[in-house]
């Protein structure tokens, strides 16, 4: 290591490690490590807080979805008549008009809500990489690297529906960005473009969860020991090669880890369509809404449900494409 | 016994806890502390915005000797915090259009017209439905429909000595345009679709009255006729929104709102030219410089009515001062505070005495303003000269077209409507 | 060795490059809010948008005197109360979650997934079940208990995955020499353990704060009889909006940046004290 390296080096955020640890087996690692404290009471406070107030509602929702919708509530029951409403009639199986394969409008709004979240999640992950790695490689300070991280984090301390409402004098006709513009010169009539714009919503999706993408990437990032990537250097590796063998493989955690905020985020989204794209979109949220606020509950937990069934999905193909569990 | 004992334990420690933690953050904040401090158990009222206001919970609360929480919610978290939790709230300030729900679910009692003061005094809007001898009760959900209980909280036909919701605060909608803009003066529903305001016109995203305003629009554009527009069938409710998706395909709306706020910014900040809009967004909407009338169209105005219910879990000394609220409701400061807001209140002739001569010939009587006026926190927003558009309170009222309605078609409705929104 | 060799030029070269792309980060982040802070100075006829009718405190005034719907100072303070609980309750629990998850155990995956539904479930279901459940047993709910309950439980599965995070690749080599020298589980937790995870218990706080404190629907059914600032927020937009709000958002900001600014200056206090 050179001079210059040494004076860089810094043991990361959290934990410094050797180089040499990443290649030990990990059965290995699971044998020596049997002491600790016992997994028992680690997970019990935990466990019971779920039992309490996750499981036990959940159970309830899954109960609705069986009931009967009063009109003016639900009644128990076994009913599969918010299933039914939810697949068939023009849904999947349409036996009365033979199309068996045309999707009901929910199914096509919780298609949408999937595709819209894939989307800002992979550009999430584009923006805010260059960002955590800015923090975590090129800041060299443990308190700027904070400092400059808790930044980037402030304005999500401002309410969101507060932020939400301050979006139209920003984009709006007669916003900031127009007025901006057409002092420039660049446009000589006010642009609708920005706000109630497809344009608009994917840009304020982006700007709302960047930072969730952000957090976890400069984690797995600060804890890249830069001894690997000086001793490379030293090599005669490029910086690409630094990073596409380096910096990319050790960060995937953290890309997996904001992948998941980031997407199951955007698929539980509602506000953002009503108030920066005008409620020209539905998203699975706004459905829900709906139907809970003409009080049909059981169809509200059945959207609920399918919900929680694609988010399932996106969260185990992240999941199974970096398995956070086993780089333990 | 014991439970009651139990909950009244609690809610002395939760006002503690609330008490000390708020006296520890007054001990750094400049203002003072209002409602959560207060002791006693207060009366627990929820509703939505437009009548829960600090002012008006504020006032009674001087005026009868005990206090009174509100808790104001948006529109979805009020119904279902009304439905579900009958236990969390004493007096419920709802709407006439989801009684539907409410009867049925029995989750308030009916109340007592004995016991109400000033229920001689009454408007017939909602007695008879007919507010003069010649006007129309309108289609949908008048409140005349839904007012009148047995004592064991079942409809019945006609006048009887129990009304599932004291009539209140109430208003009619229509659109609202900024003149600038659309240059011409709007008199018919049909101008929502007006191919003029291309992508300048914004529609209200409540699926059960957005459909109404649609309604209106189309049939007086003559396109199709609306058996009840407040009770549609499948097949109407198919014609209308298959319209309105060509209507979106082609860029027609600006936006959809959803609360009053997003209604008011819309105009304000010159996204939209006309758009369907609540009464009061006018006086905000000029508050702020900006010119806008609201429209008086020939084909009617959509009406809605609000008031106070009982919780079903009412009883005793807390059902007492529940009446002494509702009572206080109907005595007109109240009436008056809304009034200033463009509301109006199902006792006129008690409103008329807390508001100025020159107050009442303004929103009620749709008379020129003698001088400026204020709204109800002292901001003046009546110039001297200014008339209130849309007329008089009689002109509003007997001629109401469609009131806020659930359908019985509702769940088919919310479908289509969102296949609307995501064309 | 200060000498500006190729290598040097090259790398300040990418680092102003990163720096300026962070900066432009920052215009895209708080660019919505620019808008928010000048309008909260809007004069005392103006509203939510554009243009100013003259710069005034008015609405700040507004803010303290606690006029109109709501009663936003009382439910700023119980969202405050709230989102510090849900902190110190996430970066606890996710702490002795993701210690647990070091090793392999009955069970871990229904754990896991379970933990992960909190992040799935709708917020507005999973407060009409759990109000439902409630109710058939007789309990009333508080924002201090079962809206805290559904606050944790969505917030928990930030700072688990966050804590899960930071024990990959952990290196328990240094916790294992402790032990040889006769360190007991406590001591090696304290000793070696915490000072190396510190920061990601602080991230994992941070997020329960930051997620709990701007909780909407999980909250409607499960507040009670009092509003969190979500809801008081919520029920002011079926009102005229007023700059009111933009007051509180700016105070907010101004707040926050102050407060990093406090921990800079205590943290380089600190760590100059023990150079």
């Amino acid at each position: 290591m050179s001079e210059q390296a040494a004076e860089q080096y810094h043991p990361g955020l959290v934990g410094a490690q050797q180089a040499a640890a990443i290649e030990r087996p990990a059965q290995a690692r699971q044998v020596k490590y049997d002491p600790g404290f016992p997994v028992g009471w680690l997970i019990a406070p935990a466990t019971a807080w779920l039992l309490v107030f996750l499981v036990l509602p959940l159970v309830g929702i899954i109960v609705f979805s069986f009931w009967e919708s009063t009109g003016h509530g639900m009644a128990p029951a076994l009913s599969g008549d918010a299933y039914a409403a939810y697949f068939l009639n023009e849904g999947f199986f349409d036996a009365e008009h033979r199309n068996y394969l045309t999707p009901s409008i929910f199914i096509k709004t919780l298609w949408s809500t999937f595709y819209y979240a894939a989307f800002i999640t992979a550009m999430c992950v584009l923006v805010g990489y260059p960002i955590a790695y800015f923090l975590a490689a090129q800041v060299t300070a443990f308190k700027w690297q904070l400092a400059l991280f808790l930044l980037a984090m402030v304005p999500f301390w401002t309410s969101y529906l507060i932020r939400a409402v301050a979006w139209l004098p920003m984009l709006g006709r007669r916003g900031m960005l127009n007025e901006f513009l057409l002092f420039l010169g660049v446009i000589d009539k006010p642009s609708q473009l920005f706000l109630y714009s497809e344009l608009g919503y994917l840009t304020a999706l982006v700007q709302l969860y960047v930072v969730l993408a952000v957090g976890p990437i400069f984690f797995s990032l600060a804890k890249i020991d830069n001894a690997i990537v000086e001793a490379a250097r030293d090599m005669g590796a490029t910086s690409f090669q630094i990073f596409r063998e380096i910096t990319l493989p050790l960060s995937l955690p953290g890309v997996a880890i904001g992948s998941i905020f980031v997407f199951v985020m955007v698929m539980g989204e509602f506000a953002t369509a009503v108030v920066v794209y005008g409620g020209k979109a539905t998203t699975v949220g706004t459905v829900i809404l709906n139907y809970y606020a003409i009080a049909n509950y059981p169809f509200a937990a059945v959207n609920a449900l399918m919900l929680m069934v694609a988010m399932m999905i996106g969260v185990v193909v992240i999941l199974r494409v970096v398995d956070i569990r086993k780089e333990l | 016994m014991t439970g009651t004992r139990n909950r009244k334990h609690k809610g002395i420690s939760r006002r503690r806890f609330v008490g000390t933690s708020a006296g520890l953050a007054a001990a750094g904040a400049i203002g003072g502390f209002p409602a959560i401090v207060r002791a006693a158990d207060p009366l627990r009222s929820v509703g939505l915005a437009v009548s829960i206001i600090n002012e008006i919970q504020g006032q009674a609360a001087d005026d009868l000797g005990f206090d009174i929480r509100g808790q104001a919610l948006g529109y979805g978290a009020m119904i279902g915090k009304m439905l579900n939790q009958n236990d969390q709230y004493d007096v419920a300030e709802g709407y006439y259009n989801d009684m539907d729900v409410f009867i049925p679910a029995k989750v308030w009692q009916p109340i007592d017209t004995n016991r109400i003061k000033d229920w001689d005094k009454v408007s017939n809007l909602t007695k008879t439905g007919k507010l003069t001898e010649d006007s129309q009760v309108g289609q949908g959900d008048a409140p005349v429909h839904h007012l009148y209980l047995d004592e064991n909280g079942n409809r019945v036909k006609g006048p009887s000595r129990y009304i599932s919701m004291l009539p209140a605060w109430h208003n009619a909608d229509s659109m609202g345009y900024n003149p600038d803009e659309t240059g011409r003066k709007i008199e018919s529903w049909a101008e929502l679709f007006s191919p003029d305001f291309k992508g300048r016109v914004a529609l209200l995203n409540v699926p059960q009255i957005g459909v109404m305003d649609a309604a209106m629009g189309m049939e007086a554009l003559g396109l199709a006729k609306f058996g009840d527009k407040g009770n549609m069938t499948k097949a109407e409710i198919d014609t209308l929104i298959n319209f309105l998706i060509e209507k979106k395909k082609e860029g027609h709306f600006r936006a959809f709102w959803e609360s009053f706020g997003q209604s008011v910014n819309l105009m304000v900040s010159g996204e939209v030219a006309l758009e369907s809009m609540w009464s009061p967004a006018v006086t905000a909407i000029k508050a702020e410089g900006v010119p806008c009338i609201y429209a008086s169209p020939k084909e009617g105005m959509r009406g809605w009515h609000g008031g106070l219910a009982l919780s079903a879990k009412l009883s005793g000394k807390a059902l007492d001062q529940a009446y002494e609220y509702m009572n206080w409701w109907l005595d007109g400061w109240a009436g008056a505070f809304v009034a200033r807001q463009g509301y109006y209140m199902s006792v006129p002739e008690n409103v008329k005495k807390h508001l100025e001569p020159e107050e009442w010939d303004f929103w009620y009587d749709g008379k020129a303003a003698a001088k400026e006026l204020p709204d109800p926190f002292g901001t003046i927003i009546v110039e001297k000269g200014e008339v209130r558009d849309g007329g008089s309170y009689e002109d509003r009222f007997k001629k109401i077209a469609v009131w806020n309605s659930l359908m019985d078609e509702n769940d088919y409705l919310v479908k289509r409507w969102t296949e609307f929104l995501s064309a | 060795m200060a000498r500006w060799t190729p290598e040097r030029r090259k790398r300040a070269l990418v680092k102003t490059g990163y720096s300026i792309y962070y900066a432009l980060f920052l215009v895209f982040i708080y660019g919505p809010m620019i808008a928010m802070f000048v309008l909260s100075f809007q004069g005392k006829r103006g509203g939510t948008s554009l243009p100013l009718r003259g710069v005034s405190l008015h609405w700040y005034e507004q803010l303290l005197s606690g006029r109109g719907v709501g009663d936003l100072q009382g439910s700023l303070l119980r969202s405050l109360i709230l989102a510090v609980i849900v902190m110190l309750i996430t970066a606890l629990f996710s702490t002795m979650l993701a210690m647990a998850f070091r090793k392999r155990f009955y069970g871990s995956t229904v754990l896991f997934y379970t933990v992960m539904s909190g992040l799935m479930v709708p917020g507005v279901l999973l407060s009409l079940g759990l109000a439902t459940v409630m109710r058939q047993f007789g309990i009333s709910p508080n924002w201090y208990t079962s809206a805290l309950g559904v606050h944790v439980v969505w917030t928990l599965p930030f700072g688990f995955l966050v804590m899960m995070a930071v024990f990959n690749r952990f290196d328990s080599r240094l916790e294992e020499a402790a032990r040889d020298m006769g360190a007991d589980e406590w001591t090696v937790f304290k000793e070696v353990t915490l000072p190396l995870i510190t920061p990601g218990i602080v991230a994992a706080g941070l997020f329960g704060f930051t997620l709990s404190y701007d909780e909407f629907a999980r909250t409607t059914l499960l507040a009670g009889q009092y509003n969190t600032l979500p809801l008081d927020i919520n029920a002011s937009m079926t009102q005229r909006i007023r700059p009111t709000l933009f007051a509180l958002g700016t105070a907010s900001t101004v707040f926050s940046l102050l407060m990093i600014s406090v921990f800079l200056v205590i943290y380089t206090l600190l760590t100059r004290r023990f150079r």
